[in-house]
């Protein structure tokens, strides 16, 4: 074992996760938020013009799982995760980003500790309450690349229209860009559209969801992308893993504000009139680059 | 350690008519907070006949009231505040809007440990 690893393994914080080389965030959210944020829509002149996807966006929260029969669940290590928390009516979603650039562009990896429920204001399982929790990265190459920004999505599909789907989507589409205002600065699109999701091959998996609304277990997330060839390279969650070189990202063309925009989104759905939550313990990125 | 300070930006270009609620914020990490309240436009009635009340829960799905009241804004840029400390995990802010009377908020929670 070279000396790296060997000091990374004895760091407890660090020893649940397998970073690549050079750590470019470790977030673990006993510390704050963390620079994340909640993603608010584009605008321009006023705020009625963000799209309503957008507009439904709240900020995350700094949560302890308190819960209403058996007090505080805590996270997986310390007592806070970050909440994503969708409003309380089916489709809602809510998104947090953390907003950074890059550097090299070569391979990245994305590691997070996970679990998710809906309110648990029903004495029932309701394990087909929340419809999704995901991630995905804005990216946009440097300018001398030519331009692309390209924008790997991928889900858990927990429950579509009440049924106990229990698979992992990844989504290759996003809905046509809308100008905005009047300046010719600003466009919109809505890339979370329900819409255009494609299930990943043999992407099923039942995630461990325990017996009542109150009780959560975490999960472990591991996803490499390589930031080069702007192509997602393979995805682990718990014990399954899977190869990602040939999924396509959504790839649009570049923006004349963004280049090397590296941003890390979580979102949560809901798929019924209760809000959704989504909770993440620690999220580490990690590189490959001298 | 440096203290902790977060501004929540819990309800932005909502309208509010009606019983308004602000969606549940858990925020027991801060000792202390600033409930702001803007009104943003599209006022129609009379708004400012609205109790605004600041509600705590052990849960966030069960409410009471902390005891903190104000009038709401009525006007465009119109904003209010309220201190608040010992409000344990969760706040909301609520608002028993007159008939025919609504407006656009932002509610921004100014949260420091």
């Amino acid at each position: 074992m070279d000396t790296l690893t060997a000091l990374r393994l004895a760091n407890p914080k660090l020893s649940r996760f397998s970073p690549m080389s050079r750590i470019i965030a470790f977030d673990d959210f006993d510390d704050g938020f963390c620079g994340y944020t909640h993603l608010v829509g584009n605008y321009e002149h006023t705020l009625d013009a963000m799209l309503p996807g957008y507009a439904q966006h709240t900020h995350p929260q700094l949560s302890n799982l308190a819960n209403w029969e058996s007090g505080t669940h805590g996270a997986f290590d310390g007592n806070y995760a970050l909440k994503i928390q969708t409003r309380p009516h089916r489709g809602a979603q809510n998104v947090a980003l953390k907003r950074l650039t890059f550097r090299e562009p070569g391979p990245i990896r994305l590691e997070f500790y996970f679990t998710f429920k809906p309110e648990a204001n029903e004495l029932r399982l309701s394990e087909t309450d929340v419809r999704s929790v995901g991630f995905l990265y804005d990216l946009q190459t440097g300018y001398e690349e030519g331009g692309t920004r390209v924008m790997p999505h991928v889900r858990f599909l927990n429950a579509l229209d009440g049924k106990h789907v229990q698979k992992w989507q990844t989504k290759s589409r996003t809905t046509a860009f809308r100008p905005l205002g009047t300046e010719g600065k600003t466009v919109t699109h809505y890339h979370l559209a329900p819409t255009d999701w494609e299930d990943l091959k043999n992407g099923e998996q039942k995630l461990c969801y325990n017996e009542i609304p109150t009780k959560v277990n975490w999960h472990y997330v591991r996803y490499d992308f390589d930031l080069r060839t702007m192509r997602a390279m393979s995805l682990q969650c718990n014990d399954r893993h899977w190869d990602m070189s040939g999924v396509d990202p959504i790839v649009i063309p570049a923006m004349r504000n963004l280049w090397c925009m590296l941003n890390i989104c979580f979102f949560a759905e809901a798929d019924s009139d209760k809000r959704a939550f989504f909770y993440l313990d620690s999220v580490c990125l990690s590189g490959e680059f001298a | 350690m440096m203290r902790q300070c977060v501004t929540a930006v819990v309800s932005r270009n909502e309208l509010w008519s009606g019983k308004a609620a602000s969606e549940p914020y858990e925020c027991g990490w801060a000792g202390e907070a600033i409930v702001w309240l803007r009104c943003l436009g599209a006022v129609k009635g009379k708004p400012g006949a609205a109790k605004v009340r600041v509600q705590i829960s052990p849960d966030g799905m069960r409410w009471v009231d902390e005891g903190t009241k104000f009038r709401f804004p009525a006007k465009e840029g119109a904003i209010v505040h309220a201190r608040l400390t010992n409000f344990g995990n969760f706040l909301r802010v609520v608002a028993d809007m007159p008939k025919g009377a609504s407006a656009k908020v932002l509610l921004t929670l100014t949260l420091k440990e």
